[in-house]
C-alpha cells in the first residue's frame, strides 16, 4: 500500500507542474504528519489493537479531577484498593484486589511501578495539571516493547509531548483544598530547531487524617494478649512530596529523568495497630532514561538504557504502649525503621522493518537487573521490652538484603495490513528470570474496519506478572513472608469490542472479556507465606459513550459489569471477593460560554462479596457526586476553578482483608478544592 | 433491554451538538488551503488578486471559527503559496450570496444552514469545506477525518462539476463518498 502511494505520487510529479507537484507532496507530508500524531496522542485510538480509554487533562481539570488517582477511577473496570500502608492501587477488572503490580504505570513510556511492591502509590498524588493525557489499556493486550502488563497498562503523557505549531503549555498551578491541602507547581518547554526540554516541578502536602479502627488488634493481629490494645483513632494519611521533571530531546537522542521525594503517614500501621500522626513512610523515586530512536530505510530503530532507584523506608511506632510480644512486655511501645533500597538497571533493543509491503515487523529484547542495594532493620528491643531502636539488621532482617534478580525479555511482532479494512497483530514474548520463567507468550489480535462508523476487534492474549519483591524476599515478618519458588501469575485473556463511532468526538465502545488467571500470589493471616494458591476466572461486560447532548456540553459516561469464581489449590469455586460487580461512572460539562462551565461527575460502586471465611458483611456500594465550576479568562489567561467533590458526604471505605481493620478503610468525606493556573 | 439500549443510542445520537476535536481542526486547517490551490481553475476565485477563505460558523461557535482563523494565520503567514489571502469570519445568518469568499470553510450548524452554505457555494462556483463528513450529504464538497489514517472525502457529485476542477492527482488520493455512503 505505502510503495503503492509512492510509485502514484512519482508518476504524479513527473507529470504535474511544479505548483502543484509541491503542494501535493505537502498535502502528502501534512497528512502523514498527522497520522504520526494521532497516532502517538492515541487520537486514532479505536483503530489501535487494544482496549483503550483515554483521558484528556484539560476536560478532567473542569471537572475539579486534582490528580491521577482520582483520574483513574473515571475509567472503565477500575477500581481502587488500599492497604494497610495506604499503598492505594488501581484494580483492573476485579483482578486480584489485595495484589500490586498487576499493572503497570508509565509515564512517558517509561515504567515506573517500585521493584518493593510493584505499585506506583507514590505516584497517584500526581496533580492533573502536570499530565497531558492519560491513556489506559484494559487486559493485557498492553504489552509493548519488552513491558509486560498482566491487568492493564498506564500511560502517563506529560506536556513533553509538544508538537511544533501547537499552543504553549507553560503554566504555573497553585492549590488549596480541605485536610490543609496545598500544592504549587510549573511547567515550562524550551524549544529550538533540534533542541528540546521539558521541565515540570510540584510540591504538595496536606494533613489528612481520617477516623479509623477499631485497628487489626482488636482481630488479634498481635496474639490474643494484645486484644485489648486496640485503639480507635485518626489515621495518619497525610502527605508530603515534591518531583521535578526533566525530558531532553535533541535530534535522535532523548533523555526522560524525574525525581519524586515522596513522604506520606503510616496509615493505618505497619503492623496494624494504628500509628502516631508524625509516623512516616517514604517512598521515593528516581529514574533516568537514555534513549536513540532512528530512522534508516525501512528500519527505525530504538535503543534505550536507564536506571530506577526506589526504596521502602519507614519509621513508625509498630506496636502501642503495654503491648506483650511473645512474653515480653513494651511498656512504651515498640518502635521500628525498616529501610530497603532497591536498583534496576535496564537496557533494550527493537527495531522495526516495514520493507515487506503490508507489514511491519518488530524484533527485540530487555534485559533488565534488579538488585537489593541497601537494607537496615531496626526495632525496639525484643529481649528486654525496651523502647529503645535496636539494630537487627543482620541478626533478625526484615528483608533479603542479597535479594536479585535478571530478566531477559525477547519478542517478535509483526503487524500486517490484509487490506484497507483488515489487520492483524501476531507475535509471542519470551522471557526468562533468574527465578522461575514466564516461558513463551503468544498474542494475536484482528481489527476490522467495516467503515469509519463501525470497528470490530478481536484480542487474545497471554501475559504474566513476575512474583514482587516483597512477595519473594520478606523476612522475619508475621504478616508477610516471601519465597523465591513462587511462580508468575499468569493470565490468558480473550476480548471482543465493537467501536460506533458517531461523529469524531462522539462514541460507543463496546467490550467483552474472558480472563483465565493462574499462580494467582496470595497469603493470609493464618498463613503469611506467599504462595501460588489461587485461579480465578473473570468475566465481564464494559460499554463507554463519549460525546454531547446539545451544543456546548460534554458527557461521557461507562458502565461495567463484572464476575467470575474463585478457588485456592484446585478446591470449591467461590464468587469473587472484595470485587465491584457493578461499576458506572461518567461526567458531564456544560459551558455556559467560553469561559465559564459547570462539571458534574458521578460514581457508582457496587457492594463487595467477602472471601471465604470472613464473616462480615459485604463492603457496602457508595455513590459519590462532586461538582466543579471553571472559570477562563482569556485576556489574562488564567482559571479559577473550585470543585466540591463527595457533595452528599458518602462513607467510602475500600476493603480491609480478614483479620485486620475489621471496618475496612474509610475514605475522605466531603471536600473542596480551589485551584489557580496561569498559563503562558 | 436490547431495544431500550438501541433506542437510547439513537436518541443520544440524534441530540449532538457542535463539539470539535482539536487535532481534526488543525489538521484541516494546514490542509485545505493547499487543496483549494489544486482547483486548476482556481484563478477565478480569487478577489482583488487575493484568497477570501471565508469560515462559516454557528453563533455559539465564533471561539472556533477565531482558533481556526488564528491556527491558518500561524501556519501560513499570509499567502497560500503564491496567493496572498484574506480569513473571513461569517456567521450563518450572515451568509448571502453577496458574501465574499473564494472558498467556503464550514462549521457544524443545523441542516438547514449546512445545505444554505452549500448552495450559496455552488451558485458561485467555489469549493466548499466541511468541519462535519456528515455533511457532505447535504451538498459541501470535500471533508477530512483523522480514521486509522488521515483520510480526505470528496464528494462524489463534484467531480465532474463545471467549476471546480480538482487535478488528477488530488482525484486518486481522496475517498469519494456519495449519498449511498453516509
Amino acid at each position: 500500500m505505502k510503495n503503492g502511494i509512492s510509485f502514484f505520487l512519482f508518476l504524479c510529479f513527473i507529470s504535474l507542474p511544479l505548483q502543484a507537484e509541491n503542494l501535493v507532496s505537502s498535502i502528502f507530508t501534512d497528512m502523514k504528519q498527522f497520522d504520526k500524531i494521532a497516532t502517538q496522542t492515541k487520537q486514532n485510538e479505536h483503530y489501535q489493537p487494544y482496549i483503550i480509554s483515554v483521558m484528556q487533562s484539560k476536560e478532567l481539570e473542569k471537572l475539579g479531577v486534582s490528580n491521577l488517582k482520582e483520574a483513574l477511577t473515571l475509567v472503565p473496570g477500575i477500581d481502587m484498593a488500599t492497604d494497610n500502608l495506604n499503598i492505594q492501587t488501581p484494580i483492573f477488572r476485579g483482578s486480584n484486589p489485595f495484589a500490586y503490580g498487576q499493572s503497570k504505570l508509565l509515564i512517558d513510556g517509561v515504567v515506573v511501578n517500585n521493584l518493593f511492591m510493584d505499585a506506583y502509590s507514590e505516584y497517584l498524588s500526581m496533580p492533573i495539571e502536570m499530565i497531558k493525557r492519560i491513556e489506559v489499556i484494559r487486559g493485557p493486550g498492553s504489552k509493548v516493547d519488552g513491558i509486560n502488563a498482566y491487568a492493564g497498562s498506564i500511560n502517563v503523557i506529560t506536556y513533553a509531548e509538544d508538537f511544533k505549531g501547537f499552543e504553549s503549555n507553560d503554566k504555573l498551578v497553585f492549590k488549596y483544598g480541605s485536610y490543609d491541602y496545598r500544592m504549587g507547581g510549573f511547567v515550562k518547554n524550551f524549544r529550538t530547531k533540534e533542541f528540546m526540554t521539558h521541565i515540570d516541578f510540584y510540591y504538595q502536602k496536606d494533613n489528612k487524617k481520617i477516623s479509623s479502627g477499631p485497628d487489626g488488634l482488636s482481630q488479634g493481629s498481635l496474639g490474643a494478649a494484645n486484644v485489648g490494645l486496640s485503639q480507635s483513632e485518626k489515621a495518619p494519611l497525610w502527605l508530603d512530596e515534591y518531583s521535578l521533571g526533566l525530558n531532553v530531546k535533541y535530534k535522535d537522542f532523548t533523555l526522560k529523568a524525574r525525581i519524586l521525594k515522596h513522604k506520606q503517614g503510616s496509615a493505618y500501621g505497619i503492623n496494624l495497630a494504628l500509628p502516631q500522626d508524625s509516623d512516616r513512610l517514604k517512598l521515593p523515586s528516581y529514574y533516568a532514561e537514555l534513549g536513540y530512536a532512528k530512522k534508516i530505510n525501512d528500519f527505525n530503530i530504538d535503543i534505550k538504557a536507564g536506571l530506577q532507584y526506589g526504596a521502602f523506608d519507614s519509621k513508625a511506632k509498630l506496636v502501642p504502649d503495654g503491648a506483650n510480644l511473645g512474653g515480653v512486655v513494651f511498656l512504651d511501645g515498640a518502635y521500628g525503621e525498616h529501610y530497603a533500597k532497591q536498583r534496576v538497571l535496564y537496557q533494550s533493543s527493537y527495531v522495526k522493518y516495514s520493507g515487506i509491503e503490508n507489514h511491519q515487523i518488530t524484533l527485540g529484547y530487555r534485559v533488565t537487573q534488579e538488585k537489593t542495594i541497601a537494607m537496615t532493620s531496626k526495632l525496639s528491643n525484643r529481649a528486654t521490652g525496651d523502647a529503645a531502636l535496636v539494630d537487627y539488621t543482620n541478626i533478625l532482617p526484615f528483608f533479603d538484603k542479597d535479594a536479585h534478580r535478571n530478566v531477559v525479555a525477547l519478542s517478535l511482532q509483526d503487524e500486517y495490513d490484509v487490506n484497507d479494512k483488515l489487520s492483524f497483530l501476531y507475535g509471542v514474548n519470551y522471557e526468562s528470570t533468574s527465578y522461575k520463567d514466564a516461558g513463551f507468550e503468544p498474542r494475536v489480535s484482528l481489527v476490522y474496519y467495516k467503515d469509519f462508523k463501525n470497528i470490530f476487534k478481536a484480542i487474545y492474549s497471554c501475559s504474566h506478572r513476575n512474583p514482587s519483591w516483597q512477595e519473594m524476599f520478606t523476612k522475619n515478618n508475621r504478616a508477610r513472608v516471601g519465597s523465591t519458588d513462587l511462580k508468575p501469575e499468569k493470565i490468558t485473556s480473550y476480548e471482543f469490542a465493537y467501536i460506533r463511532n458517531f461523529t469524531n468526538e462522539s462514541y460507543l465502545q463496546s467490550d467483552v472479556f474472558y480472563l483465565v488467571n493462574k499462580n494467582q500470589i496470595y497469603n493470609s493471616a493464618t498463613d503469611p507465606v506467599y504462595r501460588n494458591s489461587a485461579k480465578t476466572d473473570i468475566y465481564g461486560v464494559e460499554l463507554e459513550y463519549k460525546g454531547h447532548i446539545f451544543a456546548n456540553d460534554k458527557v461521557y459516561v461507562n458502565y461495567t459489569y463484572l464476575d467470575g469464581r474463585y478457588s485456592t489449590d484446585g478446591g470449591k469455586k467461590y464468587n469473587l471477593p472484595n470485587v465491584s460487580h457493578h461499576l458506572a461512572k461518567g461526567y458531564y460539562i456544560y459551558s455556559f460560554s467560553g469561559t465559564l462551565s459547570l462539571g458534574t461527575t458521578l460514581k457508582y460502586v457496587s457492594s463487595k462479596d467477602r472471601a471465604k471465611g470472613d464473616a462480615r458483611s459485604k463492603v457496602k456500594a457508595y455513590t459519590t457526586v462532586d461538582t466543579a465550576l471553571n472559570y477562563k479568562n482569556r485576556y489574562y489567561n488564567y482559571t479559577v476553578n473550585v470543585s466540591l467533590k463527595n457533595i452528599f458526604d458518602t462513607d467510602v471505605r475500600y476493603p480491609s482483608p480478614q483479620n485486620t481493620y475489621v471496618d475496612d478503610y474509610a475514605q475522605a468525606r466531603r471536600t473542596f478544592l480551589l485551584t489557580l493556573k496561569k498559563s503562558f | 433491554m436490547i431495544r431500550a439500549l438501541l433506542f437510547s443510542t439513537l436518541l443520544i445520537q440524534l441530540l449532538f451538538g457542535y463539539n470539535y476535536d482539536d487535532l481534526v481542526l488543525k489538521a484541516q486547517s494546514s490542509i485545505f488551503p493547499k487543496i483549494m490551490l489544486l482547483d486548476k481553475k482556481v484563478q477565478n476565485k480569487l478577489i482583488d488578486n487575493k484568497i477570501i477563505y471565508t469560515i462559516v460558523y454557528d453563533t455559539s461557535d465564533y471561539e472556533t471559527a477565531l482558533h481556526v482563523k488564528e491556527y491558518i494565520n500561524t501556519t501560513f503567514k499570509g499567502h497560500f503559496d503564491k496567493y496572498p489571502y484574506k480569513i473571513n469570519l461569517v456567521d450563518f445568518s450572515h451568509l448571502s450570496p453577496n458574501t465574499e469568499a473564494s472558498a467556503l470553510y464550514v462549521l457544524k450548524s443545523s441542516t438547514d444552514n449546512i445545505k444554505k452554505a452549500a448552495d450559496i457555494a455552488f451558485q458561485k462556483g467555489i469549493i466548499s469545506f466541511s468541519y462535519d463528513v456528515n455533511n457532505l450529504k447535504d451538498g459541501l464538497v470535500l471533508s477530512l477525518m483523522i480514521e486509522k489514517s488521515t483520510i480526505l472525502y470528496l464528494n462524489k457529485k463534484y467531480l465532474h462539476a463545471k467549476n471546480i476542477d480538482f487535478i488528477d492527482s488530488l482525484l486518486s488520493m481522496v475517498k469519494f463518498i456519495d449519498e449511498n455512503n453516509f
